[in-house]
């Protein structure tokens, strides 16, 4: 197991080497001068430009950069922003990972937990007016654009019925004053659209893998068995099906774990949401590359992680599948 | 510890408590101004972006500042800001007496010393080029003591004032004077700037807020809106909203056809348009597609550019992307510009007279393609449009259709920001969809239609030897100065070195509660300082807050 473990490691760290390289070279393929909007937007004279272009090692070939980048990543430094000189990556980085983690991890908590809850029952009382009606509902929502659902309900929810606030994570203006509660409220006001947005439009999935799922186990012998042996149905299906569906549902919640810090660009863009996929897409346009490797870093070591997580995760469920 | 990590942003964003605090009069409140663009130097000499101008004439003054006409030829109508007072020694010589009541926000006076090292560092074509070419006729600017200064120029000139006054907003040479030109962009100075405007600043958090303060001791009267919060949004739709559901105050950027309806039916909400002095045109090259060292082997004859502008319908252009918020444009010259009413109209829509002219020009389709060829060679052009400008997206098609109806064919090339920027620059586009924001004077229009601005903003090389001596005569005189400038306006539209399109006014939403609202074209919220609460109708965050002092 523990060989298997150290192997598993081995191979995630080198992939994540590949894919650090590959990116690298790609971004600096994309063409696009990170300092040429400085000429024309900020009127920045050439000879600082010049100097800029030396201190983002812009003026070196491509493979000493590649040299440089790993030298300061083996540091734990990601380099500073272009754009936004002179934050560091690591810190822009810090403070958009946890309105990231706080979206996606509401998001991924309620499709997991609701999503799965309704699965269950839908299998529970397959082909009644209930199941019908939700998978008409769940996929309903599934087919639905976010950007456009999350335009649908900031117009009704906070244009027309002024329930909760349109856009930001926080209030700019709260009080100086304000005390833990007033901002834990705030916080929350204002994440419910966006988490709900996410979650309409995605919680189908988890849903019908669990639905199906749940019902291939209900067609199993052993449930038969369980039944004849006089357990109650909340027993049996919670203790003796449920508990079958997690290699499955596993798989799916490592498919979904990089949407913890990948967030969602468009969903984060109509909510003004200050997470890593706003953050990502300004350094594209911007073709900041020390923030942009800072990002797509973080997002293919998240992939590489969950996909590491999943696997571990299917030895615990099933020992069926767990290594000697 | 995910609790704390969630919640240090919040803290970091609120934790700046005041240390000291007061209760806010009946009239004072705060405002919220959304922004597509984020004022991320907001400092004079790395401006250039127009919500950094912005910001910028919160915190930094000038000597003085043109009037409400803003005829800048007009001496007379500039208002006093940082100089008390200005007496003319001679027609070249201009001496300023400095407001002995203005302070930098540190508290240090400002002195005749910070106004002539930043005229200094403005002038010099090295850190500067497109203020140096404005400020040519300068010869010396020098100081006679702490309070007054001496401008020398080269010529007596009309806008010779305007150009003494507004081009430079002093730094406080204390702070600034021992940082190298080539790294002031970076320096902590622009991280946080000291000025001596109405507003100081607070903070910035990257791609999301700026705060400033009212500056309480500001020498020409305390600013009744305390607290500026501008708030950055990438998204059209999210800006919006932000000004929908009372989160924002203020928002600059409404679209021109969708916006105004929605604005309308909202009574806290009120509509105003300003002129801008902003120009859309189709900037044709006049070098090879990236080759300066060749004219352009299609657009370096002025007839073909001629037959492009005869082809275009401006009119239902402008109405399809801009309702009845823009103007046409005939020349560089915005519809804020004083001169905008002596340009001349440009070339008339007339689609047969540009078939004839390219006939004529050896442009002809002998094969029946419906595209023109002359000598192998077919009349196919690039139109390179940058992705984020919505009128551009939506003028471009409509552009590439009416030309194709003269056998014209138009490649549109969309290009993401930077990429556009840089081809932009390196001159890799055949015809390039433009934007400027002029300057308020009309003299700015050397920076990009004249020889000389071919080492700065002329990234089209437009040159003509005759066109420029026309404008020098038009910006020098000081008699006749009408006929002068219709004259050279005339000279630059006989050249065709752009199809001039539209002038747009800016299109601007504000809460119903503010009083007093005035804005300028130059220099959107120059006022602000003046607005004020309607006492009646505060909301909880002009009244609950307290102020940072």
């Amino acid at each position: 197991m523990t060989r298997w473990l150290l192997r598993r490691v081995v191979q995630a760290a080198l992939t994540f080497a590949v894919a650090i390289v590959l990116l690298f070279f790609l971004m600096r393929a994309a063409p696009g001068d990170p300092l040429s909007r400085l000429v024309g937007e900020r009127n920045v004279s050439e000879q600082e430009i010049a100097v800029l272009r030396a201190r983002f090692g812009l003026d070196q070939p491509l493979l000493s950069q590649f040299q440089a980048f790993v030298a300061g990543l083996l540091r734990g430094d990601l380099g500073v922003s272009i754009e936004q000189y002179p934050e560091k990556v690591t810190s822009l980085l810090a403070a958009r990972i946890p309105p990231t983690l706080l979206l996606g991890g509401t998001v991924l908590l309620i499709n997991f937990g609701v999503g799965s809850w309704l699965g269950v029952r839908q299998a529970v009382r397959r082909g009644s007016r209930f199941d019908r009606w939700l998978t008409r509902l769940a996929l309903a929502g599934y087919a639905t654009p976010s950007f456009w659902l999350g335009l649908v309900l900031v117009a009704f929810v906070s244009l027309r019925w002024r329930l909760l606030p349109a856009a930001q994570m926080t209030d700019p203006l709260l009080p100086l004053d304000a005390g833990f509660g007033t901002r834990a409220v705030d916080l929350l006001r204002h994440l419910i659209l966006p988490a709900l947005t996410l979650s309409l439009t995605s919680m189908a999935l988890v849903m019908r893998h669990q639905r199906a799922a749940l019902l291939t186990v209900f067609r199993l012998d052993y449930i038969t068995a369980a039944r004849a042996r006089g357990l109650t149905e909340r027993r049996v299906l919670w203790r003796h099906a449920w508990r079958n569906t997690l290699v499955p549902m596993i798989t799916l919640l490592g498919l979904w774990l990089p949407i913890l810090v990948t967030g969602s660009l468009f969903v984060e863009a109509i909510f003004n949401w200050p997470g890593l996929g706003s953050l990502a897409a300004n350094a594209i346009n911007a073709r900041d590359y020390p923030v942009l490797m800072g990002t797509a870093m973080l997002v293919s070591g998240a992939v590489i992680f969950a996909g590491l997580l999943a696997d571990i995760g299917y030895t615990v469920a099933d020992p069926r599948v767990r290594p000697t | 510890m995910i609790a704390g990590r969630l919640l240090a942003p919040l803290l970091m964003l609120f934790g700046a408590a005041a240390a000291e605090a007061r209760q806010r009069p009946p009239d004072h409140g705060t405002i919220v101004i959304v922004v597509g663009r984020e004022p991320s130097t907001p400092v004079p000499t790395l401006l250039g972006q127009k919500s950094n101008n912005d910001v910028s004439d919160l915190l930094f003054l000038r000597l003085a500042h043109p009037g409400r006409g803003l005829i800048t030829a007009d001496e007379k109508s500039f208002e006093p800001e940082l100089a008390r007072s200005w007496t003319r020694r001679d027609s070249l010589t201009l001496v300023f007496d400095l407001d002995p009541r203005a302070r930098w926000h540190d508290g240090r006076p400002v002195t005749a010393r910070d106004v002539v090292w930043s005229f200094n560092r403005m002038r010099d074509p090295a850190i500067d080029p497109a203020n140096a070419l404005l400020l040519r006729y300068l010869s010396s600017v020098t100081a006679v003591n702490d309070s007054r200064v001496v401008l020398t120029f080269r010529k007596s000139y009309s806008e010779q004032f305007f150009d003494a006054t507004y081009h430079v907003q002093p730094l406080p040479a204390h702070l600034v004077d021992t940082i190298p030109p080539e790294r002031f962009a970076t320096s902590a100075f622009v991280q946080s700037p000291v000025g001596n405007g109405p507003y100081r600043w607070v903070r910035r958090e990257a791609g999301r807020s700026l705060e400033l303060a009212g500056n309480q001791t500001f020498f020409l009267g305390s600013p009744k809106l305390d607290r500026v919060v501008i708030l950055t949004a990438g998204d059209a739709d999210a800006q919006m909203n932000l000004l929908l559901d009372g989160s924002a105050d203020v928002y600059e950027a409404l679209p021109p056809v969708s916006g105004p309806p929605r604005i309308a039916g909202n009574p806290a909400l009120r509509f105003q348009t300003q002129p801008s002095f902003g120009v859309l045109f189709l900037l044709f090259n006049q070098r090879a597609y990236g080759d300066r060292s060749r004219p352009h082997p299609i657009l370096s004859d002025r007839d073909v550019r001629l037959a492009l502008a005869m082809a275009l319908d401006r009119t239902p252009l402008l109405h399809s992307t801009f309702g009845a918020f823009a103007r046409l444009a005939n020349a560089p010259s915005a519809q804020a510009h004083w001169t905008s009413t002596l340009v001349p109209n440009g070339p008339a829509y007339d689609p047969a007279g540009a078939r004839t002219l390219l006939e004529r020009r050896g442009w002809i389709d002998r094969d029946g393609d419906g595209v023109r060829e002359k000598d192998g060679v077919p009349l196919s052009l690039r139109l390179n449009v940058v992705a984020s400008s919505s009128p551009r997206l939506i003028m471009a098609p409509q552009v590439q259709e009416q030309l194709r109806r003269i056998g014209v064919r138009i490649e549109i090339v969309r290009l993401e920001g930077p990429v556009w920027n840089g081809r932009r620059n390196k001159g890799e586009f055949d015809i390039d969809f433009s934007s400027s924001v002029l300057d308020p004077s009309p003299t700015g229009i050397v920076q990009s239609w004249s020889c000389a601005g071919r080492s700065g903003t002329n990234v089209a090389q437009y040159c003509n030897p005759s066109v420029d001596s026309l404008i020098e005569t038009a910006i020098s005189s000081t008699r006749d100065l009408e006929r002068n400038w219709r004259t050279a306006y005339a000279s630059l539209q006989r050249d065709v070195p752009a199809i001039w399109l539209a002038t747009p006014s800016v299109l601007f939403a504000v809460h119903t509660r503010y009083r007093g609202v005035t804005l300028r074209p130059e220099s959107l919220y120059s006022t602000m300082w003046r607005w004020s609460v309607d006492p009646t109708r505060r909301i909880a965050r002009d009244g609950t807050s307290q102020l940072a002092q």
